[in-house]
């Protein structure tokens, strides 16, 4: 790596490949001593160009191609778009699949939570505590493929309501695996509020205030634990949280340890709703039956995500594939809060900040940008424009 | 027959040979009681001589920028520093192979020698993240030193000896740790911070700064480096169980001493969250060195009475 040391500047690159980080993203540090004097951050590396995708393909394999947005979350893109294209088409899933949908979303959001304090305690330097996370994750790992046959890509939705049911086994099955998980939750709430080393890496760190969230549009549990009330589940409920209504896990401090307790309280709420719905689980078909050609229309979808709020836009021109396609993933809005509220902090500070949004890059890379390695100018370039690019580029690559 | 003695006390035992596979198996022994602790299934017992010899076999690359003298030459100056140690200390429970009236000294002097050598190493390749990485080795060093130096220190006055031959012998008859505790946990303490281990490994800290200073190792250097960190693993080990522990008067008690040793140092490992440099300052220096400079305060006036 060639190195650049000016006078007064001494930049570290985190990224695009760097331990910290699980996926792809770019993060320019510059550096007095250890503390962090500006950020910068570039995306974009893992962009796969997803809603293009999306435009040529029909609607039910759109439904598998949007449920691979992103490899943690994949359930609840799938349901954000279902939900979407049944308001277009004027479909409504029956009531017995709507609630399966909030199950698996619930359970989804236990997977992904006990993930996240696993990562956490990672780029805290806390090994034990994330490999014991990750063990009691395999748990509910276990619970979505007895549920639906599947660890990651759940596929539990199909357009028109939902593809499994669940027998007394599963309920059971379920609900003792919730019962050892709400018991390892609680004992790492117990570590994540007591544990004074770990306290030292989180307390008091990268605090962000109420005004500060709003103004850099912070969503989800990072929100939260700044004491703002968003919650789409709570907002505008939709599939079954009508019926499931939540009761939202906030916290006024706004620092690292009030997002750790905020995604546990989280977790807490997520038992108790699984436990609601096993108990009144409505009797239903599991299906509409659903149209091939959608109507012509527009749409917007939000839906929470374990990160978030989940923005789906759809355009229908009546055939049987979409005409544009829009997601907006929880980590893009959170960036901004990661690059402001990492000047004036440790560089040891800065994974956690980093892992303390939960980022999720190659959900939220919705747009690449090339730069020139020499003058660093930057091009845009329209679809007809890149396609040609595309096409000389492995011409030029095969002579 | 002198000069074959002292040829076999070189490479043989107890330098040389016996202190690499030492080394590696304590190194082994830790890394599976670290696994075991955090529910991992942890290496089999020849991972760390297989990566060892893997990275030999591999091509050594050297950056741009770099003083290749220094580059080539550091790693084998940290291995000889461990090697060298082990001559005075009674490794396997017998006698030191040399010794003389202030050996301590010299040894706490020649098991600092890597972590000087890792910090010159990474300011030497210019690289960002060995630049940050050596900074905070050094600023480690200065924090733990002198308390790990003071902790080690207490017994040589206790003893009336600065020779480690001596202090073993006096401490094979006085279990030191029960009248000089905080002495011994500094010591345990300093050991880690010395080896760069969790909670004090923020010079390595993989998510902020790669690899730290050896970031730009590979091949040969970098199997010396974790050589010598082996080597330090054991030959330090050895010293704190020898003066603090009731001496290691017979091989037995020496491998159940130092194991024991090494089962307390994986069980800090895995408690801890790692401290950030400051904070490590922060803890050196506000209890540490306070907490041994008491023992002092104490020893002087119990030996005035």
């Amino acid at each position: 790596m060639a190195t650049k040391r000016e006078p007064e500047r001494f930049t570290i690159s985190i990224g695009p490949q760097h331990p910290a980080l699980k996926e792809p993203g770019s993060f320019q540090f510059t550096v007095d001593g250890e503390i962090v004097t500006k950020a910068y951050v570039r995306l974009g590396y893992a962009h796969r160009g997803i809603e293009k995708a999306a435009e040529q393909r029909n609607w039910i394999q759109d439904l598998y191609l949007l449920e691979r947005v992103c490899g943690i979350c994949s359930h609840i893109h799938a349901t954000a778009y279902c939900l979407a294209v049944e308001q277009l088409a004027h479909v409504e899933a029956p009531a017995r699949a709507q609630a399966i949908r909030v199950l698996v979303a619930e359970l989804e959001r236990i997977h992904s939570h006990f993930l996240w304090i696993g990562v956490s305690a990672h780029e805290a330097g806390f090994e034990t505590l994330f490999m014991y996370s990750w063990r009691d994750r395999e748990t509910v790992m276990d619970l979505l493929e007895g549920l639906t046959g599947n660890r990651v890509n759940y596929s539990a939705n199909i357009l028109g309501g939902v593809k499994c049911d669940i027998n007394n086994e599963q309920t059971t099955a379920i609900l003792d695996g919730i019962s050892f998980l709400e018991e390892r939750a609680r004992h790492y709430f117990d570590v994540l509020t007591n544990d004074a080393m770990f306290l030292q890496r989180t307390r008091g760190i990268a605090t962000m205030s109420r005004t500060q969230a709003e103004v850099m549009g912070a969503i989800g549990p990072t929100a939260r634990a700044s004491n703002v009330a968003r919650d789409v589940r709570v907002e505008s409920p939709y599939a079954a949280y009508k019926q499931y209504p939540v009761k939202m896990a906030l916290d006024t401090r706004g620092d690292l340890e009030a997002r750790f307790v905020v995604r546990v309280n989280e977790l807490f709420e997520s038992f108790r709703i699984i436990r609601e719905i096993l108990a009144t689980l409505p009797e239903t078909e599991l299906a509409a039956r659903f149209p091939r050609r959608v109507p012509a229309g527009e749409v917007v979808m939000r839906v929470e995500a374990p990160r978030g709020e989940l923005y789906y836009f759809i355009k229908s021109n009546g055939s049987d594939k979409p005409e544009r396609l829009k997601v907006r993933t929880p980590t893009i809005c959170n960036m901004t809060s990661v690059i402001k509220l990492a000047v004036g902090h440790q560089l040891a500070d800065v994974p956690m900040i980093l892992a303390g949004i939960d980022p999720c890059f190659s959900c939220n890379d919705r747009t690449v940008q090339l730069k020139d390695a020499g003058n660093q100018a930057s091009t845009m370039l329209m679809w007809e424009e890149l396609r040609l690019h595309g096409i000389q580029y492995y011409q030029g690559l095969n002579k | 027959m002198n000069g074959i003695l002292a040829f076999v006390a070189l490479l043989v035992f107890p330098g040389g040979l016996f202190l690499l596979a030492g080394g590696l198996a304590y190194e082994w022994v830790d890394r599976k009681l670290l696994a075991l602790l955090q529910n991992r299934v942890g290496p089999r017992w020849f991972q760390p001589l297989a990566d060892t010899i893997k990275l030999l076999a591999k091509e050594e690359i050297i950056p741009d920028k770099a003083n290749k003298l220094l580059f080539i030459g550091l790693p084998f100056i940290a291995l000889a520093g461990g090697l060298t140690a082990a001559l005075y200390v009674p490794m396997a429970g017998i006698k030191p192979a040399y010794g003389f009236p202030g050996d301590l000294i010299v040894t706490l002097y020649l098991l600092s020698l890597l972590t000087l050598c890792m910090g010159l190493a990474g300011t030497n390749t210019l690289d960002r993240f060995s630049m940050i990485g050596a900074t905070r080795t050094l600023t480690q060093v200065f924090s733990y030193e002198a308390p790990f130096l003071l902790a080690l220190l207490v017994p040589a006055v206790t003893a009336g000896s600065w020779q480690i031959g001596t202090i073993a012998t006096y401490a094979q008859s006085h279990w030191l740790i029960l009248v000089q505790p905080v002495g011994f946990v500094v010591a345990l303490i300093g050991l880690m911070g010395k080896l760069e281990m969790p909670p004090f490994d923020a010079p390595e800290a993989h998510t902020e700064i790669s690899a730290g200073a050896l970031t730009e190792y590979s091949g040969r250097g970098l199997a010396f480096f974790q050589l010598a960190k082996a080597v330090e693993l054991i030959v330090g080990l050895t010293l704190v169980a020898a003066i603090y522990l009731g001496g290691v008067s017979n091989p037995l008690w020496f491998l159940a001493k130092t194991l024991a040793l090494l089962l307390a140092l994986a069980g800090i490992q895995s408690l801890l969250t790692r401290l950030r440099i400051d904070q490590t300052v922060g803890l050196w220096w506000r209890y540490g060195t306070i907490l041994v400079l008491l023992q002092w305060l104490v020893l002087i006036l119990l030996k005035r009475m």
